[in-house]
């Protein structure tokens, strides 16, 4: 139980972020209305998904100084799980852009941060695969999550605050924190994002120990035929 | 290192004079786009129309031109550098020719599209200012990936689904500011977003630098 504890808080706050996020008090607001309460489920998605891409690129980084298979690993299931968060963040995203501003998708320097990512991290598993051989697999792939991630970064961070953007708090859209309630919100939403993060850290852990069965398995095949 | 450097850039030179065909190959692939181009829209042709078209004629040349950087260097001359050169050089010294060659593709773009679609341009100076920059960062970008596409194969769609995503954020504030070229162009305005266009360049140089040691070894 005491290396378990973080899986059952993640669970824990993804019971109050949901139940106070449906139920909760929102502040009422001009053409946002109930829409606000996106920012629970679609905001966080994005934010955890950041910090699952930086942990897979520490581990990049690892494998390319040890060149451990098992940093290699850890690295892809990160990033897997971290395009499953983008592919949520891109659903909750559209569907809310649908009802407040009236398309699924608007050219927006946040909207092309978020293609962009999903584009890049598609291109790396499709690179991951076009390659046989399992040491330079890791490597190349290695190589590219980071030269990537740092573009990702100043796609994300930087570009959006050159151009405007429709999303609130960028070129003249009221933010979030100008809004009175703000505070009650932040208590749902910054616990919020620590729990998707534990929850899809644990959806990976639960990856990465199948891969090593697999591995195992492999071995043993290989032990018995000698 | 720098004696290496320029070595390389001359090395590639020459080698590229020798089979002249694979560069008349590429500005042969530009007129040819140009002109379909200017068959499609039919001579009637808007300046943001201009401009986007030239940036998209000018990437997909731009692929087709970098992504040979390696080819040959992949299998064989791999290891014939191995022991010669510094693999920062190497990187450094395909960014540089990358660069010039890139250039040239991107002016003659340019002089082709005057020819054929030709808008009247406020500001060619500025224009071409941008597309020295826009090379620039291209070549550092293309030249890195070409690195890693010829390591991992003959995937043929490889090359621009790696490349082109991390080509967004130059395209993206190149065409903001180019079309003010077109239109009108103020220095002083421009310069945040200039800045911003070479950093993004010496970022992306300086990844190369480190990460390229890492492609490099066997």
């Amino acid at each position: 139980m005491k290396r378990h504890w973080w899986k059952a808080l993640g669970v824990i706050i993804i019971f109050y972020t949901i139940i106070q996020g449906f139920l909760g008090e929102v502040p009422h607001y001009f053409i946002l209305n109930e829409t606000i309460r996106n920012m629970y489920f679609h905001v966080t998605m994005w934010f955890a998904m950041i910090i699952l891409m930086l942990a897979s690129v520490i581990y990049s980084v690892k494998h390319l100084s040890s060149g451990s298979r098992i940093s290699d690993l850890k690295a892809k299931e990160l990033a897997l799980t971290g395009v499953v968060l983008s592919i949520a963040g891109l659903l909750t995203g559209s569907l809310w852009a649908k009802y407040t501003w009236g398309a699924f998708w608007v050219n927006d320097a946040k909207l092309n941060g978020a293609a962009v990512t999903f584009l890049i991290y598609l291109a790396y598993f499709i690179l991951r695969n076009s390659v046989e051989d399992e040491q330079k697999k890791g490597r190349l792939a290695a190589v590219y999550n980071i030269f990537a991630f740092v573009m990702m970064i100043v796609f994300l961070g930087i570009l959006p605050r050159m151009t405007d953007s429709l999303h609130p708090g960028n070129g003249g859209n009221p933010g979030f924190d100008q809004y009175d309630l703000d505070a009650r919100m932040q208590m749902v939403f910054r616990p919020a994002v620590i729990g998707w993060t534990l929850i899809a850290v644990w959806v990976t852990t639960l990856k990465i120990r199948y891969h090593q069965l697999l591995w195992k398995k492999e071995e043993m095949n290989d032990e018995l035929e000698n | 290192m720098f004696l290496q450097i320029s070595e390389i850039v001359k090395l590639n030179f020459k080698l590229e004079w020798r089979k002249k065909q694979s560069v008349l190959a590429i500005l042969l692939y530009v007129l040819t786009t140009t002109y379909l181009c200017f068959l499609v829209f039919n001579g009637s042709i808007e300046k943001e129309t201009w401009n986007s078209l030239y940036w998209v004629v000018l990437i997909f040349a731009a692929i087709q031109a970098a992504f040979r950087s390696f080819q040959n260097e992949a299998d064989r001359r791999f290891l014939l550098y191995f022991g010669m050169v510094k693999p920062q050089a190497l990187i450094l010294g395909k960014i540089i020719y990358n660069f010039i060659y890139l250039s040239v593709i991107g002016l003659f773009t340019f002089l082709l599209f005057l020819f054929f679609m030709g808008t009247e341009i406020e500001d060619p100076l500025a224009f071409i200012v941008l597309i020295l920059l826009a090379c620039s960062g291209f070549a550092a970008i293309l030249t890195f990936v070409s690195g890693i596409s010829a390591k991992a194969g003959d995937n043929p769609a490889l090359p621009a689904i790696l490349s082109i995503p991390l080509l967004f954020p130059q395209v993206i504030s190149l065409s903001s500011i180019s079309i003010r070229a077109l239109t009108g162009f103020s220095w002083e305005i421009n310069g945040p977003i200039i800045l911003v266009l070479m950093l993004l360049t010496l970022v992306t140089v300086l990844l190369s630098y480190v990460l390229f040691a890492y492609l490099w070894r066997d």
